[in-house]
């Protein structure tokens, strides 16, 4: 299929009216870009916070429960509007992007440049392909049941294999006043910043103890049990904070 | 009259012009903003000091220090079950390469004792150039950050000159300012690419308002073409096995990592400096001037030595009271950080000496505007308007003794 057949097969209009529909879509997508990219980067600064931010708070137990939690809600509400309204199957993809945007450009000019860290240690995290696949689900599906259900899980457990291939290699022992530390705990030990305590850094609480020392699949599942709430409650969010009244009469 | 608006137009833009182009610059880190019974009665800081205040890119600093954890304690300030000696700056200028507390190496937090004494060691070594202000602090779990004195730092050199390597347990030697950064951009950049391709794959069709038509029309399943259909499912069965694969050749190519770290580092205090037994304090009564910015500690103070004792510095929230004669020596050298010393600040009624084996009423009155400065004297307001702090007691020979005293404040408005 060709993009004049793609085009073609999802245009009602012709001449001057097909072009400013066309500037239309690009105003909506510009003013949704700045939208996603600001809301969504503080809805995740504020609830995710310095687990995303630092290297030494991606731990295996809250990290993986926190982030997607936090992270399937702006996708959730902006798939209620763009799925229904206009089968548009990419609102997690375009929220996550755009956070992603918004949070390279804190990291690099905010952290990096303005406060020395370096960037390694404040590598954001990728819920991209959870995003690719919560879109593909809710179009193959076209059901919100289904799609809270598996794409919610999946969403929830692609998330930490999905990055550590970026962070394993931060979790390499090294041998450090006189204790065993993680790269990554050596960077917050000597990038000298207000949050190292590691009692300000959540790290392995709780009573995930029992079960032959895997904390990250429970904290993952956890995650996922979870995410099939937290969609559908930000699906009707969307929903009910969306409307559509204003293009009703063309 | 309109000339002169202009001008007080021009006048105006010109000053917010200047005023924007050339910010003040943050020469604090909110310590004075801390309530004063938090910094007077958790932390009590002294002999803190720097090897040297100018340097170069990769050179190290060693600070050094001492403080004794306050006997009266604040109520409402969690015990210290957990802390942090951490270093304040303005970011990472400079990368902290040793800590010891007790002579032991510490990388962790750690719980103090009240009424314990411990003596502290930092190596940092410099990164980025510039003029920073860096303190020595306290992370405190659920009551925040007690500030130690601090001290001006000049870093000269180059940032790219710097290095910092290290060794980990596999044996390789790693660059901890590059280390896993191409990497990190790798696997960034090809999911920002497929994510962009999903987007583009939609974008570059009409999108809003005929869509909107169309469904509303009930011809939404020509919306989705089969190709599309095609697409998604491998993007469902692809991504997945992809992210599976890659986390399984990550777990092979690193089989040695290990979980971040949680543990906290054990560290029992020194034997007893602060208030080790030959001369003792207490203080039966405190009274805040409050025009006059003098507070009078009423001190019962008995010399259990054989020798001597004067009465030379009283210490409290990094600020230090000296006795007239009172040169500071009485702390290790205390000139390099900027802890604000009021010189004959510490008046003594009766001043001479107290004998070995005397116990003396002594008034000791510490008079000077670092209390407003400091904002110290909002004690008295405080819901918790005691005051704590270090008596320094000297003898002839030297021989210095430390009290750690503590007391209710009361107010004098006039």
């Amino acid at each position: 299929m060709t993009v004049t057949d793609l085009k073609s097969a999802v245009q009602p209009y012709a001449g001057e009216k097909a072009r400013l529909s066309r500037a239309y879509d690009y105003l909506i997508l510009v003013l949704a870009f700045f939208l996603f990219v600001g809301a969504f980067h503080l809805h995740v600064a504020l609830t995710v916070g310095d687990w995303d931010f630092w290297l030494d708070w991606k731990d295996r137990q809250w990290w993986p429960l926190i982030t997607p939690l936090m992270m399937i809600t702006f996708p959730a509400a902006v798939q209620a509007v763009l799925w229904p309204n206009f089968r548009l199957p990419l609102g997690a993809t375009l929220c996550i992007s755009c956070l992603l945007i918004g949070t390279w450009i804190t990291r690099i000019f905010a952290y990096h440049l303005w406060n020395y860290f370096p960037i390694n240690e404040v590598l954001p995290a990728t819920m991209l392909p959870s995003a690719l696949v919560l879109d593909a689900v809710l179009m193959l599906t076209n059901s919100l049941t289904i799609t809270s259900i598996i794409g919610g899980m999946a969403f929830a457990l692609l998330f930490y294999p999905s990055n550590w291939p970026i962070i394993a290699m931060f979790h390499v022992p090294v041998e450090y006043g006189g204790a065993q530390l993680t790269l990554a705990d050596l960077f917050g030990f000597q990038y000298v910043r207000a949050g190292t305590p590691e009692y300000l850094r959540l790290i392995e609480r709780g009573t995930l103890r029992t079960y032959g020392q895997y904390a990250t699949p429970l904290s993952a599942f956890c995650a996922a049990l979870l995410c099939t709430l937290m969609y559908p409650l930000w699906w009707w969010l969307g929903k009910a904070f969306a409307t559509t009244k204003y293009v009703q009469n063309i | 009259m309109i000339n002169s608006l202009k001008s007080l137009l021009v006048g105006l833009g010109l000053t917010v012009v200047v005023q924007l182009c050339s910010p003040n610059a943050a020469l604090a880190h909110g310590e004075k903003a801390l309530e004063p019974f938090v910094r007077m009665r958790t932390i009590q800081f002294y002999d803190v000091e720097w090897s040297k205040n100018n340097l170069a890119v990769n050179d190290e600093v060693v600070l050094t220090g001492k403080f004794h954890v306050a006997e009266d304690w604040p109520r409402g300030v969690a015990k210290p079950d957990a802390t942090y000696l951490n270093v304040s700056a303005p970011g990472p200028v400079m990368i902290r390469t040793e800590r010891y507390i007790n002579g032991q190496p510490s990388v962790s937090s750690f719980a103090l004792k009240l009424g314990g004494d411990y003596e502290f060691k930092i190596a940092l070594k410099a990164r980025i150039p510039g003029r920073f202000h860096i303190h020595p602090f306290f992370n405190l779990h659920d009551a925040g950050p007690v500030m130690g004195p601090g001290e001006w730092v000049e870093i000269s050199g180059q940032t790219a000159a710097f290095v910092n390597q290290v060794k980990t347990l596999d044996g390789a030697v790693i660059d901890m300012e590059t280390y896993g950064l191409a990497n990190g951009f790798g696997w960034h950049l090809l999911w920002i690419a497929l994510g962009s391709a999903w987007l583009i794959w939609w974008v570059r069709r009409p999108l809003f308002l005929p869509r909107f038509r169309m469904v509303r029309e009930g011809r939404h399943a020509e919306l989705i073409s089969p190709l599309d259909k095609t697409i998604a499912l491998a993007i469902l069965v692809g991504v997945p096995v992809f992210v599976l694969a890659a986390n399984a050749f990550a777990d092979r190519q690193y089989p040695n990592a290990i979980p971040l770290q949680a543990a906290l580092d054990h560290i029992d205090p020194l034997p007893p400096v602060v208030n080790s037994g030959l001369v003792s304090a207490k203080i039966q009564r405190t009274e805040f001037n409050i025009p006059g910015r003098a507070v009078t500690l009423f001190a019962l103070i008995h010399n259990g030595s054989d020798q001597p004792v004067r009465v030379t510095e009283f210490a409290t929230a990094n600020v230090r009271f000296l006795a007239s004669g009172a040169d500071g020596a009485n702390q290790q050298n205390t000139q390099n950080t900027d802890a604000g010393v009021a010189r004959e600040g510490l008046t003594l009624d009766p001043p001479d000496a107290i004998a070995p084996g005397e116990t003396r009423a002594l008034r000791i009155t510490a008079a000077d505007a670092l209390w407003r400065k400091e904002r110290l004297d909002g004690l008295v307001r405080d819901a918790d308007s005691r005051l704590g702090g270090l008596l320094f007691l000297v003898d002839p020979t030297g021989a210095r003794h430390i009290a750690s005293v503590a007391s209710a404040v009361i107010p004098k408005f006039k």
